[in-house]
């Protein structure tokens, strides 16, 4: 094996095309991407740092004592009427949203500043502020009437945004939209803790929601960088095209008559699959921890990380480049056997950006449909991904068991159909 | 040796190799002659062992190859029509690989790549890369690479096409040497006749994906041991003259070439003295005449009425 690799990497090396696609490649993209979408992810926030006007027209204690003075009409027991007023007391639905507004988290990136009506619009024109958001008359009072006796349609919070689609406003848009996700959730919970007919049953299923509402909102982890975010997520995508690379010098020597020439040596066919393999896993390893390397010197993306982080992130890679081989050996087996590179050629021109999009590789996935997710997470690239951002995030080893399995079970099956395809006769 | 037994091979239903007989004594130099598309390459791949037969045997010391391959493939070296080399890898890289395939290790690699580079020429350019090279000098390295692990045997497909004549030259000579002076067995296909000539003891001409004829050279000239070959340079081309020497009933056959004409005719008919009148009649000059004794190619053309590079 260690003749196939030494050879297989010299060629490699000499390559300037290849190279330019396994290596440079990769990261001009992570320098655009990482630069480009800078404060999308939860690491480096101050390049969306964006003012923004609030226009407060609601009397949040009025909107108490208006929603307390009415549940006398309505006619309730004494002891639910006292819970309500004390569940009432304790949401403050505006109190609630400037406290996020003006919250450590976001003070990096938000900037709010009270504001009239006029004074914002005026604001929003001249590009003072990137978004304007008001919070209407008796936003507290309708509030709290659909959410504590499902009475109305609610209340809504307006915001008008300068540029339409933008980063900032999206990213606002986001915010509030979390906020309003947080708010339900918390009232799905009061309303479970105070309702006394709820079963123990459904009150362990209120806290079940309660924990996802928490995940959403509240991230108890490490934020990870733009930067972190797309070395990994290049690596993972680029990686691929070292099988395709193989690939495609298999068949070159099957055109050329080299392996011919191999298996004139009379060195069992299997061998030369296996050096396929081995040489794909150990270029493929190379080269994602080239990118980090480089990331890590340049960006300082993964500067003063422990040994530790660095073993984890080895295996993570190390099992991938696993998975790579198992490519490698594949679509070196259906060239060999069919002596056309067409499948390594559609792999590279289609199937790897495929694989990239839908294993999080352009976009995080939790911004995709659902279903795509969950395609994603069975693809090498997109199960590695996961595994190097929860790894990153500080998740315990154990929670990256999941999707190690899910690549070595992929890897596992490629590199079953590679050797079941592989011509074993010792002819051609 | 070394023998063929009714080989035969079908690609899509068409017989490439029908059926082909053929032995090979040790030390022997054995021609494979034949045009493009003949079947050569296909019956070199059988009997190395690189294509399975449709049917028939290949038999090394008695033994089929067909059921146990690596039998002949410890005692074979090929050289392919093909540069079958890493072109980005330097000579000396590309040697280095393929010995380790071979199994060769340490001291007795590196004495072994210094031989073989010797053997043909190449030994201080070795660190060049390949693709670096001439045509010539990568068919050399070619050779080079199936000689590492001493193969009694040495198939050789083609291995001068497309070069130039210093490496041509470097080669036929490289190959009469082992197998004079080393005792090599050696199948050598070409649709050069000149080499052929050469290098080979006996000759087999295929077309067709037969053997239509076989023997020693001289054994193959004597088909035509009759006739002789009478080439005419003219000033110009003259279709009409052709035309009418072809009306010749004492002429068995005429041909166009470059200069000319070429005749095959009875060995001493007075066949001159017509051409010159011919060639008066139609007020063409006739600037030389060569009259030869027959040659393989001559041989070949007499059997398929094709020259062996159509």
């Amino acid at each position: 094996m260690g003749t196939f690799l030494k050879k297989d990497m010299l060629v490699l090396v000499r390559d300037k095309t290849e190279l330019t696609i396994l290596l440079a490649m990769p990261f001009i993209l992570m320098v655009i991407l990482g630069f480009a979408l800078r404060g999308l992810l939860g690491g480096d926030t101050e390049a969306l740092h964006m003012p923004v006007a609030v226009v407060q027209l609601d009397d949040e204690q009025r909107g108490t004592e208006q929603f307390v003075d009415e549940l006398d009409s309505i006619g309730l027991p004494p002891e639910v009427m006292a819970e309500l007023e004390m569940t009432a007391a304790e949401l403050r639905p505006y109190s609630l949203l400037e406290n996020i507004l003006t919250s450590d988290n976001m003070s990096d990136m938000l900037e709010p500043v009270l504001l009239d009506a006029s004074e914002a619009e005026q604001a929003l024109k001249n590009g003072e502020v990137a978004a304007v958001l008001t919070v209407p008359e008796n936003f507290t009072y309708h509030a709290l009437q659909k959410m504590l006796l499902d009475i109305g349609s609610g209340s809504e919070l307006h915001i008008s945004v300068s540029e339409y689609g933008s980063l900032s406003a999206s990213l606002f848009h986001e915010i509030i939209d979390r906020f309003v996700h947080t708010l339900n959730f918390e009232t799905a919970v009061s309303k479970a803790s105070g309702d006394m007919a709820t079963t123990s049953a459904e009150q362990e299923e209120m806290a079940a929601a309660a924990d996802i509402g928490g995940i959403e909102t509240v991230s108890a982890r490490e934020p990870v960088s733009s930067f972190q975010y797309y070395t990994i997520a290049m690596a993972v995508m680029f990686v691929l095209y070292v099988a395709t690379a193989i690939g495609q010098k298999a068949y070159v020597e099957r055109q050329q008559h080299v392996f011919s020439r191999i298996l004139l040596s009379d060195r069992h066919p299997l061998a030369y699959l296996g050096g396929k393999f081995v040489s794909a896993t150990v270029i493929a390893f190379c080269q994602i921890v080239i990118l980090f390397v480089l990331s890590s010197l340049i960006f300082r993306s993964f500067a003063s990380e422990t040994v530790a982080f660095w073993f984890g992130m080895a295996v993570i890679s190390f099992v991938l480049s696993i998975c790579v081989g198992g490519v490698a050996a594949l679509l070196t087996s259906l060239t060999i056997r069919f002596n056309n590179n067409a499948v390594t050629i559609v792999f590279s021109a289609g199937i790897v950006s495929l694989l990239a999009f839908v294993g999080g590789s352009f976009m995080p996935v939790s911004e995709m449909a659902e279903f795509l997710g969950v395609i994603g997470r069975w693809t090498p690239n997109g199960a590695a991904l996961s595994a190097y951002i929860q790894w990153m995030q500080g998740a315990d080893a154990k929670l990256l068991l999941e999707p190690m399995t899910r690549i070595a079970v992929i890897a596992v099956v490629l590199l079953s159909a590679s050797v079941f395809i592989f011509p074993r006769r010792r002819s051609i | 040796m070394l023998e063929t037994e009714a080989l035969r091979k079908v690609f899509n239903g068409k017989a490439a190799v029908d059926g082909i007989n053929l032995y090979m004594e040790k030390g022997e130099s054995v021609g494979l002659l034949g045009p493009n598309g003949a079947g050569k390459s296909t019956t070199i791949s059988m009997i190395s062992s690189l294509v399975r037969p449709t049917s028939g045997d290949v038999m090394l010391h008695g033994k089929s190859t067909v059921k146990d391959p690596s039998q002949i493939r410890r005692v074979l070296g090929v050289v392919p029509q093909e540069i079958a080399l890493y072109q980005e890898l330097t000579a000396y890289e590309n040697l280095i690989f393929f010995g380790r395939i071979y199994g060769l290790r340490g001291k007795v690699l590196e004495k072994k790549i210094a031989e073989v580079l010797e053997l043909v020429g190449l030994a201080d350019r070795q660190k060049e890369v390949v693709k670096t090279y001439s045509g010539g000098m990568q068919r050399r390295i070619n050779m080079a690479a199936a000689m590492l692990h001493e193969p009694e045997i040495l198939i050789m497909d083609e291995p001068t096409v497309g070069i130039d004549p210093q490496s041509r030259s470097h080669i036929l000579e490289t190959v009469r040497r082992l197998n004079q002076e080393k005792g090599l067995t050696v199948l050598y296909t070409s649709h050069y006749m000149e080499e052929v000539e050469r290098l080979c003891d006996r000759v087999y001409i295929m077309d067709h994906g037969r053997i239509i004829a076989s023997g020693a050279k001289d054994e193959l000239k004597r088909i035509l041991s009759g006739e002789e070959t009478i080439w005419i340079d003219l000033d110009r081309p003259y279709p009409k003259l052709l035309s009418s020497l072809q009306m010749n009933e004492e002429i068995i056959q005429a041909t166009e070439t470059e200069k000319g004409v070429k005749l095959i005719v009875p060995k001493g008919a007075r066949i001159l003295a017509s051409v010159f009148q011919e060639a008066e009649h139609h007020q063409v000059q006739i600037v030389n005449v060569n009259v030869q004794t027959p040659t393989l190619e001559d041989v070949f053309l007499h059997l398929t009425g094709r020259k062996l590079r159509d």
